[in-house]
């Protein structure tokens, strides 16, 4: 029949409940009416209090049972599944004290459904204007309560079912009593409506009694009926019980939970007004941990201002992992801009930075993007403040990052890492979609330009997204550029084992210097020799690569220093750091233009970085990690060789056609370590050279591909170690 | 300077709501309700670690004394059940003498530490004890598109100054 609210008025589904009741009550009022005055005169008044105590309880309980909210859980508001609707996977699992539970997905609630929450039919189809909503720990729906039984009400029911059992028990034994010994009269009415009574009791007792073993069973073993009905835990450990004690403790002793819905809405008093205080990172408070393709580095900054700790959580990408990135200890000089965009200076790392560099792997794009649990890949470069600091260069080689995206390039690491800071100083305060947009944007660039730095550390990459996120964010500094301490940290950061002494390997940091250098030679060689496409060596690029120019200018020419003077280390790297950026900062213009794929574009300018980066390790630690470069050079390598022979060539021809300039630094992008250690030594000598000749027949093996790059105008393409090549320009 | 504010539509005027971050239950130890205590990266810039962490495990504890089984609760269910539980209309169970210090602590915790940070706590209670929603507020003091990162903690800085 319809209801004028448009509710659907079903009767049926309270005829068991009226029934219930009308028994219930019906039977017990006759009983105490007819059976109980006699037995009180004849046996003892006691009997009538005592059941009448049991029937109280048994109406409590009934209506408790009845009335009260099992636990429907309020709608979840739109922003909570905000990240969850579009790309939730349907089940969720969870672990729960050791077994994997399943948390499904509900469409209508629009969140995972809690462990042990499900939806009622019954409940939901009579109401159809109230949007379903899931029952926390659903037992059943019972017909004779009319209402769901969950977590709130499932203690009245289950002392329902008790006391009616012995209300039950105790009218029909006090019956029998009653008709047995004949108090009364036996044909009188009372006889008569005690026997009808008995006859009720006795035909509800088995069902009763029945369901009140069911759940006494259930209550011991921690199960809701629903479990038990469906089997989940037929064969299995249930992880929801706690042992038989404590279940029924549980269900009977533990207060009652407060119910969701129908709360009066607290008054939202507290005010948020700007401005807002920002954490404060100290020095030596923070931890830089930075995941290299599954190699975790934790830096810890002894001297450093401070150091982030950088997690990635392995996601499921899609993009090959790239080859480890830069040397932490770079991104962590670029931190000072993370944190407070304090102008701490470059030396994050420190000169305690152990010697070996740790490559990290740093995939600024992905750090916002973990936050959410229901992101079916997210990747999370999470930077967190760790307090403590931690022993840095803990290298694990973990092989293949999927979630590590930095590009091998031989971008000079100082250059990369304060960008790549940069950049994930920008990542992760914002929103996840934006570090996501940036992964994804520079996705592409990244995953197919693996330039396998053989120095590589995946700075490349970030520094390459780092270099998007100034053209972003434009409020990017350059000032980590130009603080090089990094790089010795960075090389330090660099975890594979550098074959090469440290002579052939200099620090990012440095070789940004030493490209830094390099470049203002350069600018003063190949004045005459081609247009520059650079009027100076910091004449900024064309709009994003503006930073990279710098960059690489930097690098160039701290490598020029460096080769001049013994570097030390701190301040040296620093400048390299800043020159590696600077310099690959023109080799990144020039990529697109010089690289035969836009892929090639987006990695050369990493790939320009190494170059510098040759330089550095000299001055950089002792040992930078050349078997963990080679080695994420290889695991990822595969797409980016390809690449990096392409802009080995790029470079070769650039470097060709740009006679005598020292700062023509080419290093033929090859997985090898040892090649792209010559390389760098050559590099990082190049200077007093200025042959790049000699630079490019310095790699051996897949040595330089003939490169096919133009020149741009005073754009010196260098190659780096690995087959990485810079863009400088002159 | 930023006018004052008396209530969360003035304040819009000058904060905006950015993002919403959701602490998640933790069910590690089965159905009892804990959140989790990871660190959100969201909040990586906006507030000390320590801090929320300190937030969250002493909800924890509150909710973990508010469904502690012990001798109070059993004295209460049987009290409430001889009054066949016409004592609740009268006193408030345990559960929800909890309830209301763990939202007078939210309340605080909002005053003294994330409001100043741009930040807001929910109460669980509110989204039926499933997550902690803190939601994250940007400054804006001009019109604009309210942007997350420094970009947006800078112009809160101009805003309020």
């Amino acid at each position: 029949m319809p209801a004028a609210s448009g509710k659907r008025f079903k009767p049926s589904k309270y005829v068991p409940v009226s029934a219930a009741a009308i028994f219930l009550v019906g039977a017990t009022t006759l009983f105490f009416a007819f059976t109980c005055p006699g037995l009180s005169l004849y046996v003892s008044p006691i009997i009538p209090a005592y059941n009448a105590v049991v029937f109280l309880f048994v109406l409590a309980n009934f209506s408790m049972a009845t009335f009260m909210d099992p636990g429907i859980f309020p709608r979840a508001e739109e922003d909570e599944d905000k990240e969850d609707d579009f790309r939730a996977p349907l089940y969720k699992t969870v672990e729960i004290k050791g077994i994997q539970v399943r948390m499904k997905w509900c469409a209508t609630c629009r969140f995972y459904r809690p462990p042990r929450c499900s939806h009622c039919s019954v409940c939901d189809n009579c109401h159809p204007l109230t949007a379903p909503r899931p029952r926390q720990e659903f037992d059943h729906h019972c017909p004779w309560v009319n209402n769901c039984i969950g977590r709130r009400n499932y203690r009245y029911f289950f002392l329902f079912l008790l006391s009616l059992t012995t209300h039950i028990m105790g009218v029909f034994g006090f019956g029998l009593l009653y008709v047995l010994y004949q108090v009364e009269e036996l044909s009188g009415v009372r006889m008569a409506v005690t026997m009808v009574v008995m006859c009720v009791a006795g035909l509800f007792f088995i069902p009763v009694a029945g369901l009140t073993g069911f759940h006494v069973v259930l209550v011991a073993r921690g199960r809701t009926t629903n479990e038990q009905v469906t089997g989940k835990f037929r064969g299995g450990v249930n992880p929801f019980t706690n042992g038989c004690c404590r279940n029924v403790s549980r269900v009977l002793c533990s207060s009652p939970a407060p119910r969701y819905l129908g709360r009066p809405k607290a008054e939202q008093t507290v005010l948020v007004r700007p401005p807002f205080l920002r954490p404060e990172v100290s020095d030596g408070q923070i931890t830089v941990k930075i995941m290299d393709n599954g190699i975790q580095t934790e830096l810890k900054r002894t001297k450093s201002k401070g150091s982030l700790e950088v997690t990635e959580s392995q996601s499921a990408d899609a993009e090959p992992p790239p080859p480890p990135k830069p040397d932490l200890s770079r991104y962590t000089g670029l931190r000072t801009h993370l944190t407070l965009a304090t102008t701490e200076d470059s030396s994050l790392l420190g000169k305690d930075s152990p010697p070996t560099p740790t490559m990290y792997k740093y995939r600024p794009g992905y750090s916002s993007s973990s936050s959410s649990a229901a992101l079916p890949h997210s990747t999370s470069a999470k930077l967190s403040r760790v307090n403590s600091l931690k022993e840095p260069n803990s290298i694990c080689d973990s092989g293949h990052k999927p979630s590590y995206r930095s590009e091998p390039s031989l971008e000079p690491e100082s250059f990369r890492s304060p960008t790549f800071g940069k950049s994930f100083h920008f990542d992760p305060l914002s929103s996840g979609s934006r570090s996501s947009s940036l992964k994804s944007a520079q996705g592409t660039g990244f995953e197919t330009g693996h330039l396998q730095s053989i120095r590589s550390e995946g700075t490349t990459s970030t520094s390459y997204k780092s270099l998007v996120n100034q053209t972003r964010n434009g409020s990017l500094s350059y000032d980590s550029l130009l603080t090089p301490s990094d790089s010795p940290d960075f090389e330090s950061v660099q975890a594979g084992p550098e074959p090469e002494a440290p002579v052939g390997y200099t620090s990012p940091f440095l070789s940004a210097r030493i490209a830094q250098q390099r470049e203002t030679d350069l600018h003063g060689r190949f004045a005459s020799t081609a247009s520059p496409k650079h009027a100076a060596p910091r004449e900024p690029s064309p709009v994003r690569y503006d930073n990279l120019s710098r960059h690489i200018v930097a690098s160039i020419q701290e490598r020029e220093k460096l080769l001049q003077q013994p570097p030390a280390p701190g301040q040296e790297e620093d400048a390299g750091l800043a020159d590696s950026g600077i310099q690959s900062t023109p080799g990144s213009g020039n990529a697109p233009r010089t690289s035969s794929s836009s892929d090639d574009s987006k990695r050369s300018p990493l790939g320009k970085n190494p170059l510098t980066r040759p330089a550095l390790p000299r001055f950089g630690k002792p040992e930078p990690p050349p078997a963990l470069r080679v080695r994420s050079l290889g695991s990822p390598d595969q797409p980016a060789a390809p690449h990096l022979g392409k802009s080995v060539s790029y470079s070769s021809q650039k470097t060709a056609s740009q006679a005598g300039g020292p700062e023509t630094e080419e290093v033929a992008l090859q997985p090898l370590l040892a090649p792209k250690d010559e390389v760098q030594m050559r590099t990082a000598y190049s200077k007093s050279n200025g042959q790049p000749k000699s630079l490019g027949s310095a790699p051996p093996g897949p040595g330089p591909v003939p490169l096919s790059s133009p020149t741009r105008g005073g754009v010196k393409k260098v190659s780096g170690v690995g087959g990485t090549t810079y863009e400088i320009s002159v | 300077l930023c006018p004052q504010v008396h209530s969360l539509q003035e304040l819009r005027r000058s904060a905006s709501l950015a993002t919403k971050v959701f602490v998640q239950r933790d069910y590690s130890d089965g159905t009892t309700c804990q959140f989790q205590t990871k660190f959100p990266p969201e909040l990586e810039s906006r507030i000390e670690r320590q801090l929320f962490e300190e937030t969250v495990k002493t909800l924890n504890g509150f909710y973990a004394e508010a469904e502690k089984i012990g001798g109070s609760s059993y004295l209460e269910g049987c009290l409430a059940c001889a009054t066949a539980y016409f004592i609740f209309l009268c006193m408030e169970t345990h559960y929800e003498k909890v309830l209301k210090k763990i939202s007078k602590y939210i309340q605080d915790q909002n005053e003294k530490i994330y409001a100043p940070r741009g930040l807001l706590l929910t109460d669980p209670l509110e989204r039926g004890m499933r997550v902690i929603e803190i939601s994250i507020y940007e400054a804006r003091c001009s019109s604009g598109s309210p942007s997350s990162g420094s970009s947006s903690s800078s112009s809160g800085g101009g805003g309020g100054g």
